[in-house]
This record gives structure tokens, C-alpha cells and sequence, in this order.
């Protein structure tokens, strides 16, 4: 249940809060859902991408850094004894 | 014998097999190609979003302001209407400058007007173009509407000096009336023009006058006549079209070398 509260707000949070705020959330989703950063970056970049204001989808780019390291970091703890 | 009970789990619904991260990141891709094949209904979906997004930023930030320092708002507060006053004078000047642009045919060199009587001598406007922006000695200057108001008698590199139709003695060709009829006018000063003429012509108040630009172009008209009966001639005052001391902006163009002779009868009481 907590999982589904947070990664909705990170959504809500992406039209109605400053972007620190939804970056906060998606880290800390990213915890149980490695791929919320990916989802939530997919979305800002959807909703506020200008092509002619910057070249690369920045916050699409950071998600995949981030669902990347929680994807590495969710491994480690899988193959880890204490678990 | 005791019976062991399982609830029923629905194997889609269940809650430990939803990956939230998937389900929104299959949402984003939706999005996206709604975005991009659907753009219109994107925006029709996603405007009342983004004006709520705005409202409560707007909200927040009034929310936020409140707790500020009553002192540095006040003084904030102050300078925002200190600048607010300039940016209305600036704004006033420019749609001033370019309703005058506007009423200048933009063909020739566009000139403020740095100085005017009594700054500069009588009958004399200095521009702010000189030999830099291509002014040359002899072009005719043109107020707003296309007005001949004199001509060009000295040329620095930044700024340059018009001889105005009003000067003393400064002579120029040009007509009277529906009919054109030919006559001298003079410089009387002051901005003021004069002509003679002979009395059988028939001008009356209210004709205009016109003077060589390209064609003839109105440069006032006679407000009155002065007449002697032992004089076969009548004086015509002449009103110039345009307060010639109210300008800020005129046109120099190349016209011929009609002005370049005249000057010479016409700068004797010029510094």
C-alpha cells in the first residue's frame, strides 16, 4: 500500500511541486520500485521537454542513473546473506 | 477434524506481485505517445494540470511572502514601484519614438533631434546623425508626414545642423493653391514664412503652400494677407504645417542641389 502512496506522489508531485521535491520521492521510492526514477523522469521530461531548450531529456537520463543504481543496489542485497 | 481455510487470492490483483515501478513507467510511455501523436489531446488533458500547478505555486508564494520582514517588504515594495514608474516612462518614449518612426517614410536617414530654439540658434535644428550615418550638406529634412522642414547646412561626424525653411532670407521655390501657382517663399524667421505675390492672382487665406520634395509637398498655409493699395503685390504669411520647434525625430534625404544654392542667401545670421 505504501509502495502505490508513494509512487503516485511522485507522480502528483511532478505536475503540482517543484522538481526536488518529486526527485526526493523518487529516490526514496526507488527503495522498493527501481524503476519509479525511470517513470517519474519518462514523465517530467514528457510533460515539460522543450526540444529547443536543451538537447538531451535530462530528467529521463537522470531516471535511468538512478533506476540503475537501485537495480545494482537491489541485487547486491539479494545475493547478500543478510537479507 | 479440522479443516485448514485458504482465502481465495485473485493471482492478477495481488498486491506482492503489482510492481508499482513498471505499471507507472508503462503510464510515462503512454504519455509520452500521446504527446507526441496526439499532441492536441495531450494539451487538452493536461492544461487544467498545469493551471492548478500555477494557482498553487501562486498560493504558496503569496503563503511564503507573508512571513517575510514587514521592513524589507515595505522597502521592496518601493523600489518594485520605482521601477515600475520608469518602465512606464520608458514604455510612454518608445511608442512615442515609434509613432514618429512610423509617420516617417523611413526611405532617408532617420535623425532625433538633440537641439531646437532656443538651445540652438533660431531657425536651426542639430540632428544626431552626422557624416558617420552618410549625412551630406544639401539634403532636405522631412518632419512627420512627410513635411519639408529645411535643410542640412553643416556636418560634423556625429551630429549635423538643419537650416529650417523659416530661416532669414532662405529662399524656396514652390506653389500656392488648388492651382499651383508659382511663388518665392521667404525665410521670415521664427519660425515664420512669408511670400509676395501679385495681387490678381486671387490666393486667399486657408490656400495651401507646398515646397519641392519629391513632387510638391504641403508646408502650411497663408493665415494672412497683407495687402497695400498703392502695392501691386499682396505679402502672404504663411503658418508652417508643423510646429517646426515640437520636432524629435526628422528624415534628411538626397532631393538635388535646389536647398544647396539657397543656403547661401540664407546663412547670414547663423553662427
Amino acid at each position: 500500500m505504501m509502495r502505490g502512496v508513494l509512487a503516485l506522489s511522485t507522480f502528483v508531485s511532478a505536475i503540482l511541486f517543484p522538481w526536488p521535491l518529486t526527485a526526493l520521492l523518487a529516490l526514496v521510492a526507488s527503495v522498493s520500485e527501481p524503476l519509479i526514477p525511470l517513470a517519474a523522469g519518462l514523465f517530467v521530461d514528457t510533460l515539460y521537454y522543450a526540444p529547443h531548450a536543451g538537447m538531451w531529456p535530462l530528467f529521463t537520463l537522470c531516471g535511468v542513473a538512478a533506476t540503475a543504481i537501485a537495480f545494482f543496489v537491489h541485487s547486491r542485497l539479494l545475493t547478500s546473506p543478510v537479507r | 477434524m479440522k479443516r485448514t481455510f485458504l482465502a481465495r487470492r485473485n493471482a492478477l490483483l495481488s498486491s506482492t506481485n503489482v510492481s508499482w515501478g513498471a505499471f507507472l513507467l508503462a503510464f510515462a510511455v503512454l504519455v509520452l505517445l500521446v504527446r507526441i501523436f496526439l499532441p492536441n489531446m495531450f494539451w487538452f488533458a493536461f492544461t487544467p494540470a498545469f493551471r492548478a500547478a500555477d494557482a498553487l505555486a501562486a498560493k504558496g508564494d503569496l503563503f511564503l511572502s507573508s512571513f517575510g520582514d514587514a521592513a524589507v517588504l515595505t522597502a521592496r515594495n518601493e523600489l518594485l514601484q520605482s521601477q515600475n514608474a520608469e518602465l512606464a516612462s520608458e514604455n510612454e518614449a518608445l511608442q512615442k519614438r515609434t509613432g514618429t518612426l512610423q509617420s516617417l517614410s523611413g526611405s532617408g536617414i532617420v535623425a532625433g533631434v538633440v537641439a531646437r530654439p532656443p538651445a540652438s540658434p533660431y531657425d536651426t535644428l542639430t540632428l544626431s546623425a552626422g557624416a558617420k550615418e552618410g549625412v551630406l550638406i544639401g539634403m532636405e529634412a522631412f518632419g512627420p508626414g512627410g513635411v519639408p522642414l529645411g535643410v542640412v547646412s553643416a556636418v560634423l561626424p556625429d551630429f549635423s545642423r538643419v537650416t529650417l525653411l523659416s530661416a532669414p532670407a532662405l529662399v524656396t521655390e514652390g506653389w500656392v493653391g488648388h492651382s499651383n501657382i508659382p511663388l518665392t517663399i521667404v525665410g521670415a524667421g521664427g519660425g515664420a514664412l512669408r511670400a509676395s505675390l501679385a495681387r490678381s492672382t486671387g490666393v486667399v487665406v486657408g490656400d495651401a503652400v507646398f515646397a519641392p520634395g519629391p513632387g510638391a509637398l504641403p508646408v502650411g498655409s497663408v493665415v494672412r494677407i497683407d495687402s497695400d493699395p498703392s502695392s501691386p503685390v499682396v505679402t502672404l504669411q504663411i503658418q508652417p504645417a508643423l510646429n517646426l520647434f515640437s520636432i524629435t525625430m526628422v528624415e534628411l534625404r538626397a532631393t538635388g542641389p535646389t536647398f544647396v544654392n539657397a543656403l547661401s542667401w540664407a546663412t547670414s545670421t547663423l553662427p
